[in-house]
């Protein structure tokens, strides 16, 4: 076999077997993309009513402007906002909410003091959807530590 | 008498080397790097802001570790660097699209996407949607994708004043091979993780409803939100979903049938797509290039037989053991 075949051949095999790392290591499942593994939507649920949580996180600063927390705001992804603080803060996190403002707040003249988590229910029946708006949860910005 | 190894390396040759015409590698290249120049690449700003709001990454690729190991972290990751950086790759992609000086341009351009890619997701997020797209870029540097339809070749061409040499190689059709057995373990992957995790619940229908109704909520999606309230729809998809995912790799043994595994598969994606919001553009476009390149037979007839007349003889053969 010729010497270029020999090393593309080493490099298929490496690039298929760099695929099992994220599957063995679970330090380093989410560090090696583009080596992934593929387990995506892979839960299952009981039969029972389809329901589902549409949720949006508004910051309050200390002038009373309100904004909407957008990846953009953040610096971050749609999906880092919604798995780093969207479902936290609806689970009632306040760690979460003060690492939030805290990230929020960097070099910004008019912090935010409260975010306000607003969500509705949408639930599948057997007319249509359902539409069910839910209690906003609120977190307070904690006091600076003193200097 | 030929030992058993010698057999096996015979028939590895025979998957992956086939000698083949090194057209349908080129015009892959061309469709690779426009779609990921023109389509899919994320614009710069989405990058600055990362760059410019985080002082730290949240969750770094061993990628973007071992760039910060070796450079200090400002170098790349500030405004200015990364500008410089991102305005490298887009130039090594356009090289690459026309083809100057490709196999080096496509490699900047590959790296240099899969960079781009692994900052984006080095702050908390990680998708799957570019993972096999950018690992087949990265083969085309190492295989002959700029021998035709390039401004090397031209160059090459009017340097000998002659007519091109041998256009048949057996390096033009490893990467769409190891496009096609990654979308194949990638499909597998997927499908027996729902049959592991999720067992004969996945298929009753509630799953799929909730899923699909999930995103398409979260998206605004119609189709998806009309979809969530189907239930027998859901079950029969479920099904589908299983079948295709768990099968596709049966279109590495079965060339005659894998034409339909993979619009199968496209459709699949399409599905997805518009349901969803599931953007696997990436999938889509290797499923496309497989399913004219990999298993040319099909069109080929077609094209015979309306358009009487035969293509060009470009369909692979098997190489000669050397």
């Amino acid at each position: 076999m010729r010497q270029s075949k020999v090393w593309i051949s080493i490099g298929i095999v490496v690039v298929i077997g760099l695929h099992a790392v994220p599957i063995l290591s679970a330090g380093l499942r989410k560090r090696v993309w583009p080596f992934l593994d593929w387990g995506m939507y892979k839960d299952s649920r009981a039969p029972g009513p389809i329901q589902v949580k549409k949720k949006r996180i508004f910051a309050v600063t200390q002038t009373g402007q309100k904004e909407r927390v957008t990846p953009t705001l953040l610096g971050s992804t749609g999906y880092g906002l919604h798995m780093l603080y969207e479902v936290p803060l609806l689970r009632n996190d306040s760690a979460a909410a003060q690492d939030l403002f805290r990230r929020l707040n960097v070099q910004r003249p008019d912090p935010f003091v409260e975010l306000r988590v607003e969500s509705e229910t949408y639930t599948v029946s057997d007319t249509g959807v359902v539409k069910q708006d839910n209690p906003v949860i609120t977190y307070r910005a904690a006091p600076s530590p003193p200097r | 008498m030929r030992l058993p190894v010698q057999r096996w390396i015979d028939r590895w040759n025979a998957y992956w080397f086939p000698e083949t015409s090194t057209l349908y590698l080129s015009i892959t290249r061309i469709v690779m790097v426009a779609t990921q120049l023109f389509w899919l690449s994320r614009p710069l700003r989405d990058h600055l802001i990362l760059v410019e709001k985080n002082t730290e990454f949240i969750n770094p690729q061993l990628l973007i570790s071992a760039i910060t190991t070796i450079f200090p972290r400002d170098l790349l990751f500030s405004t200015s660097g990364f500008s410089v950086f991102y305005w490298v790759v887009w130039v090594a992609g356009l090289l690459a699209l026309v083809g100057l000086f490709t196999r080096v341009s496509l490699f900047v351009f590959a790296l240099g996407t899969w960079i781009l890619i692994a900052h984006i997701y080095s702050y908390g997020d990680r998708h799957h949607t570019e993972a096999v797209f950018v690992i087949v870029l990265m083969a085309l540097a190492f295989a002959p994708s700029g021998k035709r339809l390039s401004l090397d070749a031209l160059l090459r061409r009017r340097a000998r004043k002659t007519a091109d040499e041998s256009d048949r190689v057996d390096t033009a059709m490893w990467p769409l091979k190891l496009a096609h057995v990654l979308l194949a373990m990638t499909y597998f992957s997927t499908g027996m993780t729902k049959i592991i995790f999720g067992g004969p619940q996945w298929l009753n229908g509630y799953t799929l409803q909730g899923y699909t109704f999930a995103d398409a909520v979260n998206r605004n999606i119609p189709l998806g939100i009309w979809l969530g309230q189907q239930h027998k729809l859901a079950i029969v998809l479920s099904v589908f979903t299983i079948l295709l995912e768990t099968f596709f790799f049966v279109s590495l043994f079965l060339p005659r049938v894998a034409p339909l595994i993979f619009i199968s598969a496209f459709f699949f994606q399409v599905g997805l797509l518009l349901t969803g919001g599931h953007d696997f553009y990436q999938h889509m476009v290797l499923l496309v290039l497989l399913l004219f390149f990999i298993t040319p037979d099909w069109w080929r007839t077609l094209w015979a037989k309306y358009l009487g007349r035969s293509s060009p003889p470009i369909s692979a053969r098997p190489a000669i053991p050397r």
